[in-house]
């Protein structure tokens, strides 16, 4: 059972409080209209899916219904970080470890 | 309101409830709201204040409130607020969706901490705090009122469950559902 500290509650809850939200950080598309097939695909679908650091999205359902960013070791589940919307996180690590 | 041994739960005197969504940042929603409703506008995360007699504001997100009130005072404060509010903020009644009970007593604060994973221990959820968490197998508003009387919002979907669950888990404390001597 994970312990997720919610940066809009600012308290760890329990992970049952939350439901996972998918990778984070993922821009669409400035002009779908103007995006081919495979850039739309590779935005609707494509993954990066890493073994390690992993940023995602988690929303506390049973709490503030907000979502929020984590930054998560997907090898040990050990959350490095959890940040609000439109933030990143303090203590990101260096680009190639992910 | 505590009963000294045991627990009590009772459906609570509240029954109307606005939701209030604005800008938390913002002076001017704040002074609006808390002029029209009697109450500044918690912005601590997790806590919650009383109005006059029943009444409470409790911090439900970053830019969203509950607001509680005895029956038939909120479509006047509904229309009211809707009145003075900028209309980017948003205020809706849902009191149709949400019962409030009172759950009293020297062991209320045990019936929680068996009803949850949240942390209701006495030293983390004192008086003014609340918090949305799971509760049993459904999801509760639970607000510290006095440091063993409780106020429990939850969906009116769930009301029949849960008050059952309260009960069962209260037994063992002896108690009382308020309706019996
Ligand atoms: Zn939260």
């Amino acid at each position: 059972m994970l312990r997720i500290r919610c940066p809009y509650c600012q308290e760890a809850r329990s992970e049952e409080e939350f439901s996972h939200a998918g990778e984070a950080h993922i821009p669409r598309p400035a002009n779908p209209d103007a995006s081919s097939d495979a850039q739309w695909g590779e935005y609707l679908h494509l993954r990066r899916n890493p073994r390690g650091p992993h940023r995602e999205m988690w929303v506390h359902t049973a709490g503030c219904r907000r979502y929020f960013n984590v930054l998560r070791d997907t090898v040990n589940y050990e959350i490095l970080a959890t940040y609000a919307m439109g933030e990143r996180p303090a203590d990101e690590p260096e680009e190639g470890a992910l | 309101m505590s009963d000294g041994v045991g627990v009590a739960c009772r459906e609570s005197r509240v029954g109307a409830f606005l939701n209030l969504r604005g800008d938390a940042a913002d002076p001017g929603f704040r002074n609006v709201a808390a002029s029209v409703t009697g109450v500044e506008l918690p912005v601590e995360p997790c806590t919650w204040r009383r109005h006059a007699g029943h009444a409470a504001a409790y911090w439900l997100g970053p830019d969203e409130w509950l607001l509680a009130m005895q029956n038939g005072v909120g479509v006047d404060l509904e229309s009211r607020l809707r009145d003075v509010l900028d209309p980017r903020c948003s205020v809706v009644d849902v009191s149709g969706a949400h019962v409030q009970v009172e759950l009293s007593g020297e062991d209320a604060g045990k019936v929680l901490q068996k009803s949850s994973p949240y942390d209701f221990d006495p030293r983390n959820f004192g008086v003014g705090r609340c918090v949305q968490t799971v509760f049993a197998k459904a999801t509760a508003l639970v607000a510290a009122r006095e440091a063993d009387a409780f106020d429990i919002v939850f969906r009116r979907s769930y009301a029949d469950y849960l008050l059952r669950w309260l009960e069962d888990a209260a037994a063992e404390y002896n108690a009382s559902d308020g309706r019996s001597p």
